[in-house]
């Protein structure tokens, strides 16, 4: 079976928005106020799920060691499975998507799932959080408890500015990324 | 028929909605739990608080008690002519006695307090067993028990705060060949004295004069470095470690005014110990 990545238009792609999540990434910007999810959602949108979820995790890898907070450690494995998710939710609205749909009622959705990719990397981060205070010795609900709870002022920030960020920046992407792979068999 | 709601619509609107539910019970969750742990250390704070007044009120008892054995003594040190000083310092030994049981773990602990109670004891048992003790005599015993007394009211006083309080403090010693040695941000219970902030930052080798007063403790070696004295016919000098405690308000240092062991420490003071050279003439 072809990959889909095997189209250098694609590859080039993927380089592009790498190289462009991790300048973001890089760049002095509130906590919690970021663009990689969205970036990998869309991708997960244009190249399906299983490239979004690919996208998610190399992003979130190399972020894990370049990232201005410093080395990931212990999270990066659940950093990168909380972006796998939002890879694979953009293959998977990509595939409900119906085949007209009014602006926006569009941005509305997109909206919504940037809220729960928010809420579920979130989650699954806080977990790993936990995990990291049960591995110095707290009991496992009291972590996972405290984990949650301490995190849930960034997350509040995250899923606002993803809420925003999905809604307003969705559209124009995938119009655009749609034109840039024109040609390909795509989804 | 038509659906009134459209399925997708419906999953976008529980999807948004379990958003908001989470969101929410977190924040709850988060709230619950800082409630939480603030009535815990409220609670904590409460109960140290009781046990601060609890200790407070038996502390002030026992107080109140020696002070009233004192007044009987003083009533009869002050009024009859004819008053038997040496059976009344039978009684001032009883008194002395009594500190030892009323503040046994200070007198154990606190090294200062612990020779001037041991000093003050054999000079009662002393003159006792001599008889005939004058009313100078049986005077000068009175005070530095009542001396003592107060220090130790003083001391388990600042014990007290000492559960909730503590300084930090700061302090230097120059060994008086260049070399100034800092020792910064040393924490120690509200209440301590210079003396016991330098048993903490260095060996030292203290020495207790009971004619010294307020404070009996002399340092004759800090860190291995001992004093040195020379007398002669008309004058003594030598090097001996001397204190001073810094003055903020003038920016200069303050040479000490009574013995290490009576001077308190306060949070944020900076206090020496420096090595140098003195003399004294005897005319």
């Amino acid at each position: 079976m072809k990959s889909r990545l095997s189209s250098p238009r694609k590859l080039a792609l993927f380089g592009v928005l790498a190289a462009l999540c991790l300048a973001i990434q890089l760049t002095p910007r509130p906590p919690n106020v970021e663009f990689t999810s969205f970036l990998t959602f869309t991708v997960g949108v244009i190249c399906g799920a299983l490239d979004g979820a690919f996208f998610g995790c190399f992003i979130m890898f190399v972020n894990g060691f370049l990232s201005p907070y410093g080395f990931a450690g212990l999270n990066m494995p659940f950093q990168m499975f909380g972006m796998a998710i939002a890879g694979i939710l953009g293959g998977v609205y990509r595939k409900l998507m119906p085949e007209q749909i009014d602006s926006a009622r569009f941005c509305t959705e997109t909206a919504i799932v940037g809220a729960v990719i928010a809420l579920i990397f979130d989650l699954v981060t806080n977990v790993g959080v936990g995990f990291q205070l049960v591995l110095s010795g707290t009991n496992f609900a009291l972590a996972m408890l405290t984990a949650i709870a301490y995190g849930v002022f960034f997350s509040m920030v995250h899923i606002f500015s993803n809420t925003a960020v999905f809604g307003i920046l969705t559209l124009p992407s995938i119009k655009t990324l749609n034109n840039l792979v024109r040609g390909e068999k795509i989804g | 028929m038509r659906r009134l709601v459209e399925k997708r619509t419906l999953i976008f609107l529980t999807l948004a909605i379990l958003v908001w539910a989470v969101s929410i019970s977190s924040l709850a969750g988060y709230f619950y739990l800082q409630n939480t742990t603030y009535t815990k250390q409220i609670a904590e704070n409460q109960q140290s608080l009781n046990k601060t007044a609890s200790n407070y009120d038996e502390s002030m008892s026992k107080c109140n008690m020696l002070s009233s054995e004192y007044a009987a003594l003083y009533v009869n040190y002050s009024d009859p002519p004819s008053t038997n000083f040496t059976l009344l310092t039978g009684l001032l030994g009883g008194v002395v006695d009594n500190l030892m049981g009323n503040y046994s773990y200070l007198l154990m602990n606190q090294k200062d307090l612990n020779d001037t109670y041991h000093d003050l004891l054999n000079q009662t048992i002393a003159t006792c067993q001599r008889g005939n003790v004058s009313k100078e005599e049986f005077g000068e015993l009175l005070s530095e028990s009542y001396e003592l007394f107060n220090l130790l009211v003083i001391r388990e006083l600042s014990g007290l705060v000492s559960e909730t309080v503590t300084v930090a403090v700061s302090a230097c010693i120059d060994y008086g060949n260049g070399t100034v040695e800092w020792h910064n941000g040393t924490n120690l219970p509200a209440g301590s004295s210079l003396f016991q902030l330098t048993q903490e930052i260095a060996t030292v080798d203290p020495k207790y004069y009971s004619w010294a007063w307020p404070g009996h403790i002399f340092i004759e070696a800090v860190n291995g470095k001992k004093e040195s004295i020379s007398y002669h016919a008309e004058y003594s000098d030598g090097y001996s470690w001397m204190w001073y405690y810094w003055n903020s308000d003038e920016q200069k240092w303050v040479s000490g005014p009574v013995g290490c062991d009576a001077w308190m420490l306060k949070d944020g003071g900076v206090y020496k110990w420096s090595f140098e050279y003195w003399r004294f003439d005897w005319y």
